[in-house]
C-alpha cells in the first residue's frame, strides 16, 4: 500500500506539482516539523508503555507485510554466510551476534500494537532482545546520540534518536506470535517497537550502528516524519 | 460605531476558515491511505462504508506524507487560534451571544417553522437567531473534540491515557472522523445560509460594519427570500437630520412618500436606535 503512495507522490512531483506547495510553504512545513520533533522528544517517557487491548484480536495472517525489494528478501547462508547482527559505531565493544547469540541474551515478550503511518493498527506478540540490552552489552560511547538500523532489503534503513531506541519496548525481535519470525515479517530478525510508526521498525536487520548524528531513513528522506513517535 | 464583531473575533474567524479547510483536506488524504477503522484481522461495527475513500478533489497535500506535513503543521494554528478565540469571548463576554438561552428549543423550532414557511414573520432575536446560537455553540465543542482525539491519534502511546479515554486508537480515529463530518456539516450549512439568507454578514465578519436594515429580522429573510436591505417602515422613519451619514436618505425614504407627512413631530428620533439597543440588552 505504502509503495503505491510513493508512486503517486512521485507522479505528482514529475507533473510539476510539488505536493508540499510553493517554496515558502515548504519552509514553514519544515519549521513546523522541527518544532514537532522537539515536542515529541519532550513527551517521550521510558515508562509509558503500549499494551494491546485485552479484547483485541491478534492480526495473525492479516498482519500486513511489506518490503521494498520486489520479492520478500531471504537471507541465503550459501551465498552470504551465516546471518549475524552487527552492533557497532559509537560503542566500546562492537558485537557480531548470531541468532544463537541473540537467544542467549535476556528475552522480552510483549503483545502490542503496530501503528502504521497509513492509519491502521495490528496486534501481535513480539519476542526478542531489547535494543537497550544490546547497547548495554556493547557499551555506548559518549558521542552516541542516534542509532541507524540497516537491513538487507535493498538498502532500507531508518535512523532513530537514542532515547526512543533505548525505550524498553524497542526490541530486536526474532519471534512473532510465539513462532520464529517468517520471511514476510523480517526474518531472521527485525526491529519492532510500538513507540514509533511502523516504517521506523526496520525488517531484515543486518546492522545496528550508534552514531553522533542522525542518518535519515528510507521513508523519512522522502518526506515522511523522521521522528515519527507514537 | 461599535463594530458588529470585535476585531479578535473577525481575525480568528478567517484564520479558522483557512486552518479548518487545510485540516479537513489533509485529514481526508490521510484517511484515504486506510479508509477504514477496523484493526487488522477484525471487523468494525459502526461504519458501513469501510474501504470507501473520500473523493480526491476534497483532499489536500497530494500524497500521504505531504498531507501529514500539512496536518501536523496546521494543527497548531487551529488549536492556538481556537484558544485565542475562546479565551477572548470568555473574557470579553461574547460567549453570552452563543450559549443557548432558556426557551432555546422553542426558539429553534419557531426559527425552523419560519424557514419552512409555517410562520410568516421572522422571530424576534438578539445578535443571532436560535439556530445560529445552537450551531455556533456546538462548533467550538466539536473543535475541542477534534483537537483531543487528534492528540490521542498523534501520541497513542505517550498520551495513552487520552487514547484510552476515547476507547483506544481505532475508536479515537472513528470519533476524530465523525467529529470532522459534524463540523463539516455545520460549516456547509453555515456557508449556505450566509450566501442565501444573510450575505451582509460577510461584510460584518470582515470589516465589522453592520446596519440594522441588513438584518435578516428586518428583512424578514428566508433562504433566497428578501435579500435586499429592508425598506424602512414609514412609521419608524427617522428625520433626515438624524439619519446617519452612511445611509443614503433617498434610499431610506420611499420617493412616493412625502417625508414631512410621515414624520410626526412627536416621534422621538432616538426611538429606533433605542429599540435596537434594548434588543441588544435583552440578548445579554
Amino acid at each position: 500500500m505504502i509503495r503505491r503512495e510513493i508512486l503517486l507522490g512521485a507522479a505528482g512531483f514529475l507533473a510539476g506539482c510539488n505536493s508540499r506547495g510553493p517554496g515558502w510553504a515548504s519552509g514553514l512545513l519544515d519549521l513546523a516539523e522541527s518544532r514537532n520533533e522537539r515536542v515529541e522528544a519532550w513527551l517521550l517517557r521510558h515508562d509509558r508503555m503500549d499494551r494491546a487491548a485485552a479484547g483485541a484480536r491478534d492480526a495473525g495472517s492479516a498482519f500486513p507485510a511489506y518490503h521494498i525489494s520486489d520479492r520478500a528478501p531471504v537471507w541465503d547462508p550459501a551465498l552470504r554466510g551465516t546471518w549475524a547482527l552487527e552492533v557497532g559505531g559509537a560503542v566500546r565493544r562492537p558485537l557480531r551476534l548470531t541468532l544463537e547469540d541473540l537467544a542467549r541474551l535476556p528475552q522480552v515478550t510483549q503483545r502490542v500494537n503496530h501503528y502504521c503511518v497509513e492509519g491502521w493498527t495490528a496486534v501481535a506478540t513480539w519476542s526478542g532482545v531489547r535494543v537497550s540490552e544490546l547497547a548495554r552489552v556493547a557499551g555506548l560511547g559518549p558521542e552516541a546520540g542516534f542509532v541507524d538500523f540497516e537491513s538487507f532489503d535493498a538498502g532500507y534503513h531508518e535512523s532513530w534518536d537514542l532515547e526512543s531506541a533505548l525505550h524498553p519496548q524497542t526490541l530486536v525481535a526474532t519471534g512473532m506470535d510465539r513462532r520464529p519470525l517468517g520471511p514476510a515479517h523480517g526474518a531472521p530478525a527485525r526491529l519492532h517497537s510500538p513507540i514509533k510508526l511502523g516504517y521506523k521498525s526496520v525488517k531484515y536487520l543486518t546492522r545496528v550502528v550508534f552514531l553522533p548524528e542522525r542518518n535519515g531513513g528510507y521513508w523519512s528522506d522522502q518526506g515522511y516524519e523522521w521522528f515519527a513517535g507514537t | 460605531m461599535r463594530p458588529r464583531h470585535h476585531p479578535v473575533v473577525r481575525i480568528t474567524h478567517w484564520v479558522n476558515v483557512v486552518a479548518v479547510l487545510v485540516m479537513a483536506g489533509s485529514g481526508l488524504r490521510i484517511f484515504n491511505a486506510y479508509p477504514a477503522f477496523a484493526r487488522k484481522g477484525e471487523a468494525f461495527c459502526c461504519w458501513p462504508w469501510e474501504g470507501m475513500k473520500a473523493p480526491a478533489w476534497l483532499t489536500f497535500g497530494g500524497w500521504l506524507a505531504g498531507a501529514r506535513n500539512w496536518h501536523f503543521a496546521m494543527m497548531w494554528v487551529l488549536a492556538v487560534n481556537g484558544l485565542v478565540y475562546l479565551g477572548f469571548i470568555w473574557l470579553h463576554g461574547e460567549w453570552r451571544d452563543l450559549v443557548p438561552r432558556r426557551g432555546f428549543l422553542r426558539d429553534a423550532r419557531e426559527m425552523a417553522r419560519f424557514y419552512l414557511f409555517a410562520r410568516p414573520d421572522h422571530p424576534r432575536q438578539g445578535k443571532h437567531n436560535a439556530l445560529q446560537r445552537g450551531a455556533y455553540f456546538a462548533m467550538p465543542i466539536i473543535g475541542a473534540l477534534l483537537v483531543l482525539t487528534g492528540l490521542a491519534l498523534w501520541k497513542p502511546v505517550q498520551l495513552g491515557w487520552l487514547t484510552a479515554l476515547f476507547g483506544g486508537y481505532a475508536w479515537a480515529r472513528y470519533w476524530h472522523f465523525v467529529a470532522m463530518l459534524l463540523l463539516g456539516l455545520l460549516a456547509v450549512v453555515h456557508v449556505v445560509m450566509v450566501l442565501t439568507t444573510d450575505p451582509y454578514s460577510i461584510i460584518s465578519m470582515t470589516t465589522g460594519r453592520y446596519e440594522e436594515r441588513w438584518s435578516p429580522e428586518a428583512r424578514n429573510a428566508r433562504p433566497l427570500v428578501n435579500l435586499r436591505p429592508a425598506a424602512v417602515d414609514p412609521a419608524a422613519v427617522v428625520p433626515a437630520a438624524v439619519v446617519p451619514a452612511a445611509v443614503d436618505p433617498a434610499a431610506v425614504v420611499p420617493a412616493a412618500v412625502d417625508p414631512a407627512a410621515v414624520v410626526p413631530a412627536a416621534v422621538d428620533p432616538a426611538a429606533p436606535v433605542a429599540r435596537h439597543e434594548s434588543r441588544g440588552q435583552e440578548d445579554r
